[in-house]
């Protein structure tokens, strides 16, 4: 059997806050294994106890599971975290601030451990005090029939079962159906980048809940409340979601995305609590590991980069294009944000050339002796190419008293040649009074 | 190969670990493995590039590039006067191959809104392009920065008009961990500073449907002179006459009439030009019959 204690740091001291905390420590650990539960959660010293040994091949290796857990077990806010063959040998180890219960055999490591390590024997330490016993090691060459006789039945009993002689039996935690997570802040806050110290503990939570459900979030939320000494007008306090186009449990990510929404905002009132909770959940179909070397993937994929840019820059930034069935030039191509998924139906190609640049306004050029002029006169090549209608395309401006305007267009188009702006994409078109009018609209660069 | 040192000639120079290129000797009696081959230098020799490359699609252009190709895992500057004149017709080439392998194009800060139907010509596609809007320079230099970084784009080309040294150098740190080739695109008036990217290409539009590109940097011996590649802009091939292949001609011959009869009249351009670039029904453009030069 491999069990590991964890002994929780800075709990808070009233009931409820604490047990919180010491549940969404034990949904963390669910993550690993399913036997996990929490030990004397109101006493001086609660502990989260999980078994590992059915979990060891599927995490790669004793040695590797004990690093993972080891790795995330600071940031959660975990003092000493120890493993023993029986949990309550983990957990007096720990409690002694001993971490490895395998150095020496059990009841040679356990013999050597003050009374206090265990809570049913440190009950009556001054007893046993006064008979001369300072270790558990001392109390069990004690003659376990007078033991028995004289103090209650539970020294005993924890006493085997420490030493592995009796089994042990708990009330295992249960995987919450939804995540949600507590935290009070060690300080007040008062600049949101730095919320995310404490969030990056509720962010391990919320993956190991994750993990234990196998599924990937694709929206959570985070809350914060203003601590009491704010200002009337700031208010309760605030929340962000964040949404990722692809479900994901990488933490690393979740994190850089919750960097960069909280970089945009700013906290009324100093922070004193967080609250993160899982708002959209979606079951995450699990990779499976090839024997054969994969290719190189050293970056992450481009959909998570451009969800990152578009975390920073807006959503409206990072674009795609789609091709839409039309001929007039404006409306050839729509650009969508990138995450969106792309439409179905393909059109058909155009077979016409096309500018590769265009402008986001057509430009009106100058003209010498009906000549176009764009940086030096222009050499007209090929042309005239007509392009005409969109009564179809109907419109309301706002300015113009919401009177509906179709964009109609009656253009000729011309492949023009600059010695210096290249090769061009402009048009000539009628304006009122008889009058014609030229207009660069593309390069082709 | 033909071209030799002329320092080397006169004197003795100690014989190096590999047999000196003169003449046109080969070079070895057996082919070497390319691993090897690519790791010496010859005094003549382009320097060799431990990267790979991807071709650019000239051949004028490959021959003098060393690796033959834009090179990847470094930054490539591209500095021309005036933006958006030519990036596409010398890079797309080289998209079209990456497109081929299944690669994405990500582009940084045009100067103006690409516009895909043109595009399509080039054999870039509506999956294969993702265009990421950033204005202010330090926009521009994060999201290059966080692309390269990642790894994840076929070719990235990014439009920095005002970059300093110190972050081109940044970004070639990071460059050299990205596997496919990163261009920069600058303003010529970039050509004076240093830069850390090891190939800088000054491009210049030729009126004849050329690029003239002057190589200011590269590995190897300086390039000296001028390359000129022929470039049709992507759909323009099919409608040009023997006589608009030609419109620095047209234009001096404009220039003639213009002197000679004080100013140009209206009607000339529609009788010059009588044809159309594109008709509703699919015919051969009638500009062919034309009458030549």
């Amino acid at each position: 059997m491999l069990w590991a204690a964890l002994l929780p740091d800075g709990l808070p001291d009233d009931p409820r806050p604490r047990t919180d905390a010491l549940d969404g420590l034990a949904t963390w650990c669910l993550q690993f294994t399913p036997r996990v539960a929490v030990l004397e959660a109101l006493l001086a010293c609660p502990a989260v106890v999980m078994e590992l040994e059915q979990s060891v091949r599927l995490f790669g290796g004793k040695r590797r599971l004990v690093e993972r857990v080891r790795e995330d077990c600071t940031s959660l806010g975990v003092r000493q975290l120890s493993w023993a063959p029986t949990s309550l040998a983990a957990l007096a180890v720990a409690r002694s601030g001993l971490s490895n219960g395998f150095a020496k055999p059990l009841a040679q490591l356990l013999d050597a451990l003050p009374l206090e390590t265990l809570t049913q024997v440190a009950a009556h330490q001054a007893t046993l005090a006064r008979l001369g016993c300072r270790t558990l090691g001392q109390v069990r060459a004690l003659p376990r029939g007078g033991l028995s006789r004289r103090f209650d039945a539970q020294l005993l009993a924890t006493l085997d079962q420490a030493y592995g002689l009796r089994p042990e039996t708990y009330q295992w935690a249960e995987l919450p159906e939804t995540f949600h997570a507590k935290l009070e802040l060690m300080a007040r806050v008062e600049h949101a980048p730095a919320l995310l110290f404490g969030a990056r503990r509720l962010m391990l939570q919320m993956a190991g809940w994750l993990m234990a459900r196998r599924s990937g979030v694709t929206a959570f939320t985070l809350r914060w409340c203003h601590d009491a000494m704010r200002a009337k007008s700031a208010g309760d306090g605030g929340e962000l979601t964040v949404r990722t186009a692809q479900a994901t449990r990488d933490t690393e990510h979740l994190i850089r995305l919750l960097a960069e929404h909280l970089g945009k905002v700013e906290l009324l009132a100093p922070v004193g609590d967080l609250e993160l909770l899982a708002t959209e959940v979606q079951t995450l179909e699990e990779k499976s590991f090839s024997m054969l070397p994969e290719a190189r993937q050293s970056g992450e994929s481009l959909a998570l980069v451009l969800e990152r840019i578009a975390a920073r820059l807006g959503p409206d930034r990072v674009l795609r294009p789609v091709i839409l069935e039309d001929h007039r030039m404006e409306w050839m191509c729509r650009w969508r944000p990138a995450p969106e998924p792309a439409p179905r139906a393909t059109c058909r190609a155009v077979n016409v050339p096309q500018p590769t640049f265009i402008l986001p306004k057509p430009l009106r050029l100058a003209t010498e002796n009906s000549r176009p002029l764009y940086q030096g006169v222009l050499q007209l090549l090929a042309g005239p190419h007509r392009v005409e209608g969109g009564w179809w395309d109907r419109t309301t401006e706002a300015d113009d008293n919401q009177q509906e305007t179709t964009r109609q267009t009656a253009r000729d188009y011309w492949v023009a040649v600059s010695e210096h702006a290249g090769v061009l994409w402009i048009f000539q078109m009628r304006l009122a009074k008889e009058e014609t009018a030229w207009f660069l609209h593309g390069t082709f660069a | 190969m033909a071209i030799s040192l002329s320092w080397a000639d006169g004197e003795h120079t100690p014989e190096a670990p590999q047999p000196s290129s003169r003449g046109s000797v080969p070079r070895w009696p057996v082919a070497l493995p390319h691993a090897v081959e690519s790791a010496i230098w010859r005094g003549d020799a382009l320097g060799t590039p431990v990267t790979t490359t991807i071709g650019t699609g000239f051949e004028a252009l490959d021959a003098e590039l060393p690796g033959h190709g834009w090179p990847c895992q470094s930054l490539t500057e591209v500095l021309q006067v005036q933006s958006s004149v030519l990036e596409w017709r010398l890079l797309a080439p080289a998209m079209r191959t990456l497109v081929g392998q299944g690669k994405q194009i990500v582009i940084v800060g045009p100067p103006k809104p690409p516009h895909l139907p043109g595009l399509r010509h080039l054999g870039l596609d509506e999956r294969h392009i993702v265009w990421v809007q950033a204005d202010k320079p330090v926009e521009r230099l994060w999201a290059t920065e966080q692309l390269v970084k990642a790894n994840a784009a076929g070719m990235l080309v990014s439009w920095l008009p005002q970059a300093r040294q110190e972050q081109i150098r940044r970004l070639q740190v990071c460059a050299q961990s990205c596997d496919g080739p990163v261009i920069l695109c600058r303003p010529a008036a970039a050509e004076h500073e240093a830069s850390a990217a090891p190939l800088r290409v000054q491009a210049r539009l030729g009126i004849d449907w050329e690029l003239h590109i002057h190589l200011l940097k590269r590995k190897g011996p300086p390039h000296e002179g001028e390359l000129t590649l022929p470039s049709v802009p992507g759909g323009l091939d099919a409608i040009l006459t023997p006589r608009l292949r030609h419109p620095s001609r047209l234009i001096a011959a404009r220039k003639r009439q213009g002197q000679g009869q004080g100013q140009g009249l209206p009607q000339d351009i529609s009788r010059e030009f009588s044809h159309a670039v594109g008709s509703p029904s699919p015919r051969r453009p009638s500009g062919r019959s034309a009458p030549a030069h």
